[in-house]
């Protein structure tokens, strides 16, 4: 992604504009921000691309309910709850029709909401046309209504501040009422509103009409049927509402105020027939302009309100009031509108059934342009509009799935009929070939036109009767020898012997034709002649051997077996399986064998490994043992094998590791020369014991350690934490030693070359003063010129030395001059004394710097 | 998690101090080793990395996730363990 070249403060607005306030990007926070980043980014696509479905399935939304969900959101969602929500609430999708995620977050805050809701949704209905005259007096103890008195609040809230809006009795709106109750605004839109008395009028229209068709369609199931019962009229609305959401998306009107609002809204009223789409369109322009003023609330509004299924359309337009009432900072205006255009959008979807309903629309129009509210019901028409698109969409979107989904299932059998189909056409294949196989061809004609008696035959019988006699003598013999083998093959046990004696085979060729007693020999003798293969086989007394005589002639056999259909199937069948089990049987045998191999192979790998890892640690023993010794001149030198082994191997896993622990042994005692393998005596006990023969690396590991050296930055310099230009050529350095810490006599001359060394580049530093008694650490340093301080500042400033992390200020001048004198004069820029670097990453062979190094070892773990 | 470790409770009942990084709960050998070399030496630098990504559970489990490839488990109880130390010593 382009987020790699973000700059800090582009990933800091960035994240700014999803609604996060990240906190400080640093070197270390910014892979996490730009994972959020980048998460946040994809969560916009996703929401991007499901508002668009969900806006048009909000049309049906809106046509039927509108203000369901009116108290659902109370409370105020600014777009940060909006982001910190969606993480949670994307994976739930808590209603099957909503895709939408910000529906699915709704859900997770306006659950009690709507539990409420919906609970008060049934007991609402049935007051409904009993309380409906009743929300005159009722408005004023709008507050009172808890959610048990949905209806009550719903109608109520049908005033003009467009809260009540779609009075749908729901809990929901019950709450925005007590929203509304601080309004008098509001409270006496409502009462205006129904002084008229019908529901017709916008926001009286939105609240009891819509109520009143509310609760005729909530007679039923809250589905598409309800509206069917209310006619027609369901249908257009969910057209017109369609259409309303359509155009306010392309709303981009200025906020012509509550005032035009509610002129047009008048205006559009006293030109409405009944059922006339004037009315919605004009409604939609006022919505659409009071849309304007609260784009934000509306769209979060429109996109929450997908939260409820279909049939729970009342439920998200109350919703939608709900949220732009939670969503408005501006308290009465704002809530209002929201709520009033969310049950103006109701009242739009109702106004076509209302005018059928009555005709006292006439008499609100003047009550109605009197109030601000009926700009909010007309924001609400728009809302509602936003509602019914995403609706609109949800239900296309099902439609197209149930129709999909009984593509697929056709799709399935089909493919299922035609893999049966297959399958039963190679079977028939396969039976078909066996049945030629078996069955020779039994017509004489074709023995006699192809015999494979040889040409001479012919040539010799041409033209003589006794040339069909021999050649169906052939054949029948040739059957019944055929026969006899395939029934001796098949396992009949009937014919133990495969062959046929030939007083039998004459016996029977005599029964089957007395004519061909005289010709048995002939025939036979011409077999033998016989250049093609007859199928016969003839054998004498010798068996292997070819019979020249038809005299010797013994046994008859035949080399085509004749078998039955079954038994040729049977031993197909049988022969394939048996080859297919062979095949199977050397396959698994080759895999298991290479399966074995592998697995010994990796557990070969591990084990060295393993072994290898023992190694290191009985080394880091040794060696950690030496060092103690040096220190402890009571240890002894060497340790004990076995102790060795039990301090390393936890007592559970030595038996496992026992083999390791032995090849770790061995590898010691042939590969590591630093370890000598010798038996002592300890305690009495002879033991094989490890010494470890390195000579000691303390000086080596101190200087190794850092020591006055610097170790980096700790974090990236910018205009946040330097100031932006360099202020002055003096410098005050602090943390870069401790003096307490310090030993040696010229630590100071080390901290000198330090920053000389760091600041290598900037040839302008001409003093340098090293405060060996401040506790902080102090250095000054001035430089030529402000420019190269402001070099040095930033080479030095947030640095890590020695293991401390350093700090740099800019100082006055003057002050420098008055606490260092001899500064004055100096105007030669130092140089760092030894040419090659030595506080910078490598190792200080300096003597006096490995004592500071091993004073100094510590502060650095 | 409503149970914590031994490690948990000893780290949350006083101020951390100069406590090394592996203190921290969730926080071993090898994730220690991991951090200190990053620079993070000391629990008290992974707290301020902690309170500099604003105490916010994601961030700093992934943040954690990144530095030194602690796991689910140990990311939570990391955080765990600061956000306690901190709603008792901040």
């Amino acid at each position: 992604m382009a987020s790699m070249q973000l700059t800090d403060e582009e990933l800091f607005s960035e994240l700014k504009r999803f609604g996060f306030t990240p906190g400080p990007v640093t070197e270390n926070t910014r892979p996490v921000y730009l994972k959020k980043l980048k998460k946040l980014r994809e969560e916009q696509q996703q929401r991007g691309s499901r508002s668009g479905k969900t806006r048009s399935s909000g049309a049906i939304n809106s046509t039927t309910g509108g203000g369901n969900t009116a108290g659902s959101r109370p409370a105020s969602h600014d777009v940060t709850h909006l982001s910190s929500n969606r993480r949670p609430g994307r994976k739930s999708s808590v209603l099957g029709f909503s895709s939408d995620e910000s529906d699915a977050e709704t859900p997770l805050k306006r659950k009690g909401l709507n539990h409420s809701g919906r609970a008060d949704r049934s007991p609402g209905f049935p007051q409904q046309p009993k309380i409906r005259p009743v929300t005159t007096p009722t408005a004023a103890s709008k507050s009172q209504y808890g959610a048990g008195s949905a209806l009550n609040s719903s109608s109520s809230s049908l005033g003009p501040d467009g809260q009540r809006g779609v009075s749908l009795g729901w809990g929901v709106r019950a709450r925005s009422s007590p929203e509304a109750e601080g309004r008098d605004y509001d409270e006496s839109g409502d009462e205006d509103d129904y002084e008229g008395g019908t529901e017709k009028n916008s926001r009286s229209l939105n609240g009891c009409g819509a109520s009143h068709l509310i609760t005729s369609k909530l007679a039923g199931d809250y589905s598409d049927s309800d509206e069917e019962e209310v006619g027609g009229l369901g249908a257009g609305d969910r057209q017109r509402d369609r259409l309303e959401p359509r155009r306010s998306p392309k709303a981009a009107f200025p906020s012509l105020g509550v005032g035009r609002g509610s002129q047009t809204g008048g205006a559009a009223r006293e030109v409405n027939p009944p059922g006339s789409l004037n009315m919605v369109g004009s409604r939609r322009e006022d919505g659409e302009e009071e849309k304007v003023k609260r784009r934000d609330s509306d769209s979060s509004g429109g996109l929450r309100s997908h939260n409820f299924p279909r049939k729970s359309i009342y439920v998200s337009l109350a919703e939608n009031h709900g949220r732009e009432a939670g969503k408005n900072n501006h308290v009465d205006s704002e809530d209002g509108s929201s709520r009033s255009s969310s049950s103006n959008r109701f009242s739009i979807g109702l106004r076509p059934r209302f005018s059928n309903y009555s005709s006292l629309s006439q008499p609100y129009r003047g009550n109605h342009s009197n109030h601000t509210a009926p700009n909010h019901s007309y924001s609400q028409a728009a809302l509602k509009q936003k509602l019914s698109v995403p609706e609109d969409e949800l239900l296309q979107q099902f439609k197209r799935e149930e129709v999909a989904s009984s593509g697929s299932f056709s799709a399935h059998y089909l493919s299922m009929f035609l893999l049966t189909a297959a399958c039963l056409f190679f079977l028939l294949l396969g039976l078909m070939y066996l049945r030629m196989m078996g069955s020779g061809s039994s017509e004489p004609s074709v023995v006699c036109k192809n015999h494979p008696l040889g040409s001479k035959f012919d040539d010799y019988y041409k033209g003589k009767p006794e040339r069909e006699l021999i050649l169906d003598l052939l054949s029948k013999l040739h059957d019944h020898l055929a026969h006899i083998a395939g029934q001796h093959d098949c396992g009949d046990q009937k014919y133990p012997n495969r062959s046929l004696s030939m007083e039998k085979a004459s016996a029977y060729l005599v029964a089957q034709n007395q004519t061909f007693e005289d010709f048995i020999f002939i025939c036979l003798e011409w077999v033998i002649r016989a250049d093609k293969d007859v199928g016969i086989r003839l054998i004498g007394q010798v068996a292997d051997e070819p019979v020249t005589d038809p005299s010797e002639i013994l046994w008859l056999e035949s080399t085509h077996p004749m078998m039955p259909f079954t038994c040729r199937f049977r031993r197909a069948f049988l022969i394939v399986i048996s080859r297919v089990f062979l095949i199977t049987v050397v396959v698994g045998c080759v895999g298991s064998v290479f399966c074995y191999v592998k697995y010994r192979w990796r557990r070969e790998e591990e084990e060295t490994r393993q072994m290898y890892d023992m190694v290191e640690r009985i080394i880091d023993v040794l060696r950690s043992h030496s060092e103690a010794c040096q220190e402890n001149q009571d240890l002894q030198p060497y340790l004990p094998i076995p102790h060795v082994r039990d301090s390393l191997v936890q007592p559970q896993d030595r038996k496992k590791m026992k083999k390791v622990w032995d090849r770790a042994v061995s590898f010691l005692s042939a590969n590591e020369s630093r370890i000598r393998t010798e038996t002592q005596r300890i305690g009495g006990a002879d033991f094989l014991v490890w010494r470890w023969i390195q000579p000691s690396l303390s000086c080596d590991k101190t200087s190794l350690m850092p020591s006055k050296v610097w170790q980096g930055k700790a974090f990236p310099l910018d205009r946040r934490n330097s100031p932006p230009n360099s202020l002055t050529p003096c410098l005050k350095i602090r943390n870069m030693f401790d003096p307490v810490m310090e030993v040696g006599e010229n630590w100071d001359l080390a901290i000198h070359e330090a920053i000389l060394e760091k600041c290598s580049d900037n040839d302008g530093i001409v003093h340098i003063a090293v405060d060996k008694n401040s506790r902080e650490g102090c250095v000054y340093v001035k430089c030529l010129s402000a420019e190269h301080s402001g070099k040095a500042f930033k080479a030095l400033h947030g640095s890590w030395f020695d293991g401390k992390l350093v700090t740099v200020k800019y100082l006055r001048l003057d002050r420098y001059h008055q606490r260092f004198p001899q500064a004055q004069g100096c105007s030669t820029p130092l140089k760092a004394s030894s040419l090659h670097l030595n506080t910078t990453s490598t190792m200080d062979t300096m003597p006096y710097l490995q004592r500071h190094g091993s004073a100094n070892s510590s502060g650095f773990s | 998690m409503s149970s914590t470790s031994q490690k948990h409770k000893e780290f949350v009942a006083e101020p951390m101090g100069e406590k090394p990084v592996m203190a921290l709960a969730g926080i071993g050998e090898v994730l220690g080793k991991r951090l200190a070399e990053k620079g993070f030496d000391k629990a008290y630098v992974v707290l301020g990395q902690f309170l500099v990504l604003k105490k916010d559970e994601e961030l700093f489990r992934d943040w954690l996730k990144d530095t030194c490839g602690a796991n689910a488990k140990q990311q939570g109880d990391c955080y765990g363990c600061l956000k306690e130390w901190c709603d008792a010593f901040l």
